[in-house]
């Protein structure tokens, strides 16, 4: 998916005029309390703030408009009248797609990679069209039955909001930049119920690393986010979690088992999706009014035919597995059909997300991997329920590739930490299936699909980093000590080693000292002299083994030869880099 | 504000304070909106969650279990939390027989309000189907003692009734009859609630509890053709045959259609009719029922005798029971009962012995000799 919408360069700052007269300080103390409290960083914490509220309320009423939406069009009850299963989302499917083409075209998709084509591309910089434009596709579209859900739309919608608070404010471009995460959690955790997933993921999936200086933001954003949605619509938990418990550690394997299939299953979605989404933006363009209606028809004949839980985003059935409401047979054939109507709905380019349809995926065949070993290991203790709530992590992990989030997402939505060893072994067992049967992640295959080139944070996590030790050499001359004179120095030197020498300092520390000056001290008539009494006063940087290596370039262009010593005692030489070194180094990492 | 004041105070405009309180008052605003929308939103969703449930309740009411399921699974859509929507849902799936989803509902109902009644008995009632005793025993119990939203002491009498139930259907008799005994003593009043304690009591062998409560009940309806035959059948196991008669009599004359009273009538009339040990009979009729009696148990013994190769014996020890009939015979005249008082202890003993055995390896008995069998068992001991 190509972003068409630009927003262009940021806008150049104001001058700033002079803040208010304070009789009780001079002009001066109180213009430095005034940058104070306004300092960039402070002032970022607040407007993070600000954000995360301003999102709560944006995803509240998103949400409200997704059920009002789907009362009007799939109506009150629990069993829809099959007219309606197939026109609504059908004709939904025909508005989308007229308003996606016409109006909101940065709208189709998650909206994932649009927020970090915004962070990497953009400058942060996501037009307000946007989050209106996914807001109303979205709601109409999950209203009307296709099968997506609401999670990812509103990372967008809040991260779309932080990008005009961040304009309007005049932020600098650095600003910008971490904007649309702060923004992305906050509306991800108001539709998660759930801050703490919100911001790993953030962090793992938008950002790709930790930093001190926008952890704090997220996380105020995405807590206030989550204090608006539950003021509004209540603090209980998306899922009624029965008591889940792992009674004997033989029943990991069962665990690793559903770890397998979900795996499996993450793979044939994930291949669905890359085979058959270039397929339908190949098609010629007048057909893309025709796919989402196409794809809501075929959703509302799954439906009609006796399926009707696969419409929406269908937490409600998630739940309702959870509690054992379906056999496990149907869990297994909802599970594929959710797979088959998520494929349909996300290719055709229904603005919607992906999180909802892999929770409920995952969650029916967690129910239906424990219906089948309930059946042949009568002995395994653990619940329908328990299958479940792990079977979503596993396909968390495998499908969205976002292994750190799937173990939080399930310990926070379950408040249950005892899950936590059976959650750990199924997605570790998931997420190598997947990586190994479909190594380009979901997010990164769509960005490439849509012809951007965004980092990959998988490949980032994964990225080998040289370290001082990859480049360091072992000393060739002789090491001085401060307290030799010059002519000992000398003597101790002769012919071995480089041009540069190193001179150990007391009480610690490093120095330099070249061949050259040694013989031109000796010369002046220093030779009785100390080396530390005639060397600078200022020692030379020195590094540890363990560092890495980009911090080496920061002293080898300055200091011809640096020490690499222990950490245990300074004074212990490791090693010696060079500029040289480094730089061959680099070369052969490269190559390699 | 003319446009070059307002291009005047731009710069201030974007000051960082301006903009936090404009954003603050926008938030305000925000916050004001939502809260409108929101109350809307939950009015239409309660007003919906409702409409289903009434709908539910009335189908409920009227045993259309498979709607009222649906229109119970409709209002939770609306409230998911909501307790009565479940707990009614519940209900109705046990009425489709849909116990497995109907119990993961009341499980989750129980968790959050264990001391419930209903959800109680419910799920006393599925697990007992499940043949899970000890836990249904477990769930009655909490019923029993439970909190229920209305007819406290009613409710809590008929789980303890479907208890007794469960526990005499796993043959656990005696704390059965405990319960039984609790139950009786916080009886409420009700003829038909004493008909069913009273048969509880039969069922455990506790006749004359089972007595008692038949009492009550025919203190309420004297004409109360079940409560007069079952007092009747209580009476006859207690062997207070004079009062078996009058029950019975009342009960076949209220009922013609009971024969099953009707057959137990004729044999308490037999019994009270050849008993030679009722009080307020002549001497001499006394002997002669001895004298019928001690020929009956002979001919008993003769009938045994023809159908098996060896005459039944009392013991290893003992003489042969046709022996000793048959050298006790020519002494059991009327004459000689006058004159030997001992000799009717002796010939009634006999005849008793006889017929216990007889009863034990010669099938059914006539009815004469059922009726001295009867008589035996009154006389034990005397």
């Amino acid at each position: 998916m190509v972003l068409r919408e630009n927003p262009g360069t940021e806008a150049p700052v104001d001058p700033a005029p002079p803040p208010p007269a304070m009789g009780w300080m001079n002009e001066h103390s109180a213009r430095r309390l005034w940058r104070a409290v306004f300092r960039e960083e402070r002032f970022f914490l607040v407007l993070s703030v600000f954000i995360g509220v301003f999102a709560g309320l944006a995803v509240v009423c998103f949400r409200f408009a997704i059920d009002w939406s789907r009362l009007y069009l799939l109506g009150t009850g629990a069993v829809l009248t099959p007219t309606r299963l197939l026109l609504a989302p059908t004709l939904a499917g025909l508005v989308i797609a007229v308003l996606v083409i016409h109006f909101f075209p940065a709208t189709r998709g998650s909206g994932v990679n649009q927020t970090k084509a915004a962070l990497y591309v953009y400058n942060g910089q996501i037009p307000f069209r946007t989050a209106v434009g996914k807001f109303i596709t979205a709601a109409l579209a999950i209203g009307a039955g296709h099968s997506l859900g609401p999670e990812d739309p509103s990372l967008q919608i809040g991260a779309c909001l932080a990008s005009v608070f961040g304009r309007q404010m005049r932020l600098s471009r650095d600003r910008m930049r971490l904007l649309a995460p702060v923004g992305a959690a906050a509306g991800l955790a108001a539709a998660f119920n759930a801050p703490i997933s919100a911001v790993l993921f953030v962090i793992e999936e938008v950002i790709g690393r930790w930093t001190a200086g926008i952890l704090g933001s997220v996380v105020a954003s995405a807590v206030s986010a989550v204090v608006v949605m539950r003021w509004f619509l209540g603090s209980e938990s998306m899922f009624r979690i029965p008591a889940v418990e792992l009674r004997h550690p033989s029943e990991l394997i069962a665990y690793a088992a559903l770890g397998v299939v979900g795996g499996v299953a993450s793979v044939v979605f994930a291949s669905g999706i890359a085979t058959f989404r270039p397929k339908c933006k190949a098609l010629p363009p007048w057909t893309q009014y025709f796919q989402p209606a196409i794809a809501g028809l075929l959703i509302g004949v799954i439906a009609v035919m006796g399926a009707p839980q696969v419409m929406g985003a269908g937490y409600e059935y998630i739940d309702q597995a959870m509690h054992g409401q379906f056999t496990w047979q149907f869990l297994g054939i909802l599970a594929g059909l959710k797979i088959l109507a998520t494929l349909l709905s996300f290719v055709s380019g229904t603005p919607g997300g992906m999180f909802a349809p892999t929770l409920f995926i995952g969650a029916m065949l967690g129910g239906a991997v424990a219906g089948v070993q309930h059946l042949f290991v009568p002995q395994l203790t653990g619940s329908v329920a328990t299958y479940a709530l792990v079977g979503m992590g596993v396909l968390f992990a495998g499908f969205l590739r976002a292994p750190m989030t799937s173990v939080f997402m399930v310990l926070e939505v379950s408040g249950n930490y005892s899950i936590i060893v059976p959650v750990i072994v199924a997605n570790t067992f998931a997420y190598v299936i997947s990586r190994a049967l479909q190594p380009i992640p979901i997010f990164d295959l769509l960005t490439r699909q849509d012809g951007l080139e965004l980092p990959s944070m998988e490949e980032q996590r994964e990225e080998g980093i040289l370290h001082v030790e990859d480049a360091m050499q072992p000393v060739e001359g002789a090491v001085l000590d401060a307290g030799d004179t010059v002519e000992k120095a000398l003597s101790e030197v002769g012919d071995r080693g480089g041009e540069d020498l190193l001179v150990r300092l007391r009480p610690g520390g490093w120095s330099t000292v070249t061949r050259q000056r040694l013989r031109a001290m000796a010369m002046e008539g220093k030779g009785g002299a100390n080396l530390g009494s005639v060397l600078p006063v200022q020692s030379i940087p020195y590094l540890h083994p363990d560092h890495p290596l980009d911090s080496a370039l920061r002293y080898v262009d300055r200091w011809p030869i640096v020490p690499v010593v222990s950490r245990a005692d300074i004074r212990r030489l490791e090693g010696v880099v060079t500029e040289r070194d480094v730089l061959a180094r680099y070369r052969e990492f490269g190559e390699g | 504000m003319t446009p070059g004041g307002l291009r005047n105070c731009r710069p201030y405009l974007r000051q960082r304070p301006v903009m936090l309180g404009l954003l603050t008052g926008l938030a305000v605003l925000f916050f004001l909106i939502v809260t409108g929308l929101s109350s809307l939103y939950h009015a239409q969703r309660a007003a919906l969650g409702e409409r289903w449930f009434k709908r539910g309740a009335a189908d409920l009411n009227a045993a259309r279990y498979e709607p009222a399921a649906t229109e119970f699974r409709a209002a939770l859509l609306y409230s998911r939390d909501n307790y009565a929507y479940q707990l009614n849902l519940a209900q109705a799936l046990i009425g489709i027989h849909q116990t497995g989803q109907a119990y993961a509902y009341l499980l989750n109902l129980w968790d959050r309000e264990p001391e419930n009644g209903q959800v109680n008995l419910a799920l006393a009632r599925i697990v007992a189907a499940r043949g899970q005793t000890q836990q249904a025993i477990r769930y009655y119990h909490d019923a029993v003692y439970a909190t229920w939203p209305t007819n406290e002491e009613g409710q809590r009498r008929e789980a303890r009734l479907e208890l007794i139930d469960l526990l005499f259907g796993t043959h656990a008799n005696s704390p059965a009859q405990a319960e039984l005994v609790a139950l009786s003593e916080n009886e409420a009043e009700g003829p038909g609630l004493h008909d069913r304690v009273g048969d509880l009591f039969m069922r455990a062998g506790d006749y004359e509890r089972a007595l008692a409560a038949y009492r009550l009940s025919l203190k309420s309806d004297q004409h109360d053709a079940a409560a007069l035959a079952a007092a009747g059948h209580a009476a006859f196991q207690l062997g207070q045959y004079p009062l078996a008669e009058r029950y019975l009599e009342s009960a076949v004359a209220a009922n013609a259609n009971d024969h099953a009273s009707a057959e137990q009538l004729k044999t308490t009339e037999m019994v009270l009719r050849i008993d030679p040990f009722q009080p307020r009979i002549s001497p001499g009729e006394r002997n002669r029922l001895i004298v019928q009696a001690f020929a009956t148990a002979g001919r008993r013994l003769m009938n045994c005798a023809q159908g098996r190769s060896v005459a039944p014996k009392t013991g290893p020890a003992e003489p042969n029971l046709g022996d000793e009939w048959t050298s006790l015979k020519p002494r059991v005249s009327l004459r000689n009962l006058e004159t030997r008082p001992l000799l009717a202890d002796r010939a009634m003993g006999l005849v008793f012995r006889i017929e216990k055995q007889t009863s034990v390896f010669c099938g059914s008995p006539t009815a004469t000799d059922y009726a001295l069998l009867l008589i035996s068992k009154l006389h034990e001991g005397s």
